[in-house]
């Protein structure tokens, strides 16, 4: 782990809002794997103090992309930043998704912004392991559906649900999830609000398929020692423990998470 | 000419006057990943407990302007699973350790104390009387911090004296009227040094939902937010002791050291900005150093209290 200045090499507005960030850096870029993330100093000055967690979208040669949504002062900040900039990132941080030789249904669950660390782990699925990959985008409506064409040109089944209905199924990515039917082993992969994450762990509890969250919180250090952003959970070995997100996290086996604490 | 960064607190030697916060820096492992933490005056460890904590439900931090508010809750592994997982890392790696603890009960300051002194745990310990974050001192002193009732810090600081010869340190609340009182009391119950500041109890409120933004309500503000009152703290303080003045508060860059330096501190933590810059503590002591080669300073302790005041 370390610091790395890293160049802008490109930077988008996706959907109104949402921004695609790509930096350059090979270490970086070699280090990365699929649901870790970075840390982002989006400024030099102290505001905002701290820096900004950040999932990668995807993995390059060279660089990383994240996919970002414009939410407070810190986000604003970083989409004002140009082509040829330099960022300072540290990471990649956490841990990465696991994936299971055995297994060759893979299903992806993203709500809204949570589908940002998918790319990536579809990616890695091809190239590494095979199999079929089914992808449920959730969104608002039609403008802020994120990473279809991506998915799609991968090869990935996709589906899509929009609150208003203006694409897609209208609902929830829930929705689609509840009435889809696989007969084979499956790894279900989500990422999203906290409630939604919740109900997708019901769904995939009933039908004893395995789930993997990539959870999102406050938090300061990205590293560990700030203890900022733990989870409840119940893992095998230790009875009760706060979980780091940062640490432990961001991706946890759904079935260790302590819902009704949450 | 090679400058002397070395200063002393009781009869313990440090090599530099940099340390860094307890609770910022966990017990030195993550960043023992980006330099090498045995370079530092001392590594000052997360609060450690008799039993291990689980600490406040979240969220536990919130951002503020040009800084932070936690309320972990002090959250630990204890002080059994310290000794054993920590420790010999912490001395593997060459480290001064300043153990900070915390207890319930004076008896738990004690016995923590002499856990340390037996097991080898530390090399200064650090009693924190000013956690804003738990509500365990209410009961007995009628303040919600011990560090806020005089008379109870000559109390905790004589007890855990009386059990251990190791340099003791007594870590100061803010969130007083005066902090010269607290600070006199801890130099009269036997401490060798008080470090402060800690954190300032404040508060965040989502103005949408109207709900307090941390779980816990209110937490303890830190970071460069905090850094003219921490100073101004350490100022007063250092002048009204004998003993040596531990200086936090806000603390960024080497400017910043060197600041708490002058006003009185003998030594200095890095803190929150830790999170921002895991490189923060060395880099503050790379720049302490290149400011006494700059201005012509043999030994750091000419810099100390060396605040020029005209007439």
């Amino acid at each position: 782990m370390k610091l790395y200045d890293c160049i802008v090499s490109s930077h988008n507005e996706v959907a109104p809002g949402y921004f695609r960030l790509v930096l350059k850096d090979k270490e970086l870029a070699e280090l990365s794997q699929p649901g870790q993330f970075i840390m982002l100093e989006v400024t030099n000055t102290y505001e905002p103090f701290l820096r900004r967690p950040m999932s990668i979208e995807r993995i390059f040669s060279d660089s990383i992309s994240i996919l970002y949504k414009v939410v407070g002062k810190g986000t604003k900040l970083l989409s004002t930043i140009s082509i040829g900039e330099i960022i300072n990132v540290q990471g990649p941080l956490g841990n990465s998704f696991p994936i299971d030789p055995n297994v060759k249904e893979y299903l992806l669950v993203g709500g809204g912004i949570g589908i940002a660390p998918f790319p990536a782990l579809a990616e890695k699925i091809i190239r590494t392991h095979g199999g079929n990959i089914q992808v449920i985008i959730g969104a608002k409506n039609h403008p802020q559906v994120l990473c279809e064409r991506d998915f799609r040109e991968m090869g990935c089944k996709v589906y899509v649900a929009t609150e208003d209905g203006s694409y897609g199924e209208k609902g929830l990515v829930t929705d689609i999830l509840e009435n889809l039917n696989i007969n084979s082993p499956v790894t279900v992969y989500t990422c999203g609000p906290i409630r939604m994450i919740k109900k997708v762990h019901q769904i995939c509890e009933q039908r004893d398929w395995v789930c993997y969250a990539s959870l999102e919180a406050n938090m300061a250090c990205g590293i560990g020692v700030c203890l900022g952003c733990v989870v409840p959970v119940k893992f095998v070995v230790e009875n009760e423990m706060m979980a780091r997100v940062c640490k432990e996290g961001p991706i946890f086996d759904t079935r260790v998470i302590q819902w009704e604490k949450i | 000419m090679p400058v002397s960064l070395k200063v002393k607190i009781a009869n313990l030697v440090l090599k530099n006057p940099v340390t860094v916060a307890s609770g910022t820096f966990g017990y030195g492992e993550e960043f023992a990943e980006y330099f090498d933490i045995s370079k530092l005056g001392a590594v000052t460890v997360k609060s450690l407990t008799l039993k291990p904590r689980l600490g406040n439900t979240p969220p536990r931090i919130v951002e503020t302007p040009a800084g932070m508010l936690n309320a972990i809750g002090l959250q630990n592994v204890g002080i059994e699973r310290y000794i054993k997982e920590k420790l010999p890392f912490l001395r593997e790696k060459g480290c001064t350790i300043i153990a900070n603890i915390y207890g319930t009960t004076i008896e738990e300051y004690c016995s923590l104390a002499q856990i340390l002194e037996k097991e080898n745990g530390a090399d200064a310990i650090e009693i924190n009387l000013s956690c804003p974050n738990v509500h365990d001192a209410r009961a007995q002193s009628k303040c919600p911090l011990i560090a806020q009732s005089p008379e109870w810090v000559e109390k905790y600081t004589s007890s855990v004296r009386e059990k251990t010869s190791l340099p003791l340190i007594v870590k100061l609340t803010p969130n007083v009227t005066s902090i010269i009182e607290p600070a006199l009391s801890a130099e009269k119950g036997g401490a060798d040094a008080v470090s402060l500041v800690n954190t300032f109890l404040g508060m965040s409120i989502d103005a949408q939902t109207r709900r307090p933004k941390l779980k816990n309500i209110v937490g303890g503000l830190s970071g460069p937010c905090i850094k003219p009152i921490a100073l101004r703290m350490v100022w007063e303080v250092s002048r009204a002791v004998k003993i040596p003045v531990i200086g936090m508060g806000g603390i960024c860059n080497a400017e910043d050291a060197i600041e708490f330096l002058i006003a009185g501190a003998r030594m200095i933590a890095v803190g929150s900005y830790n999170f921002r810059d895991p490189y923060a503590p060395v880099r503050v002591l790379e720049g302490i150093e290149r400011y006494c080669v700059d201005n012509g300073i043999e030994d750091i302790n000419e810099l100390i209290g060396s605040l020029i005041i005209e007439e």
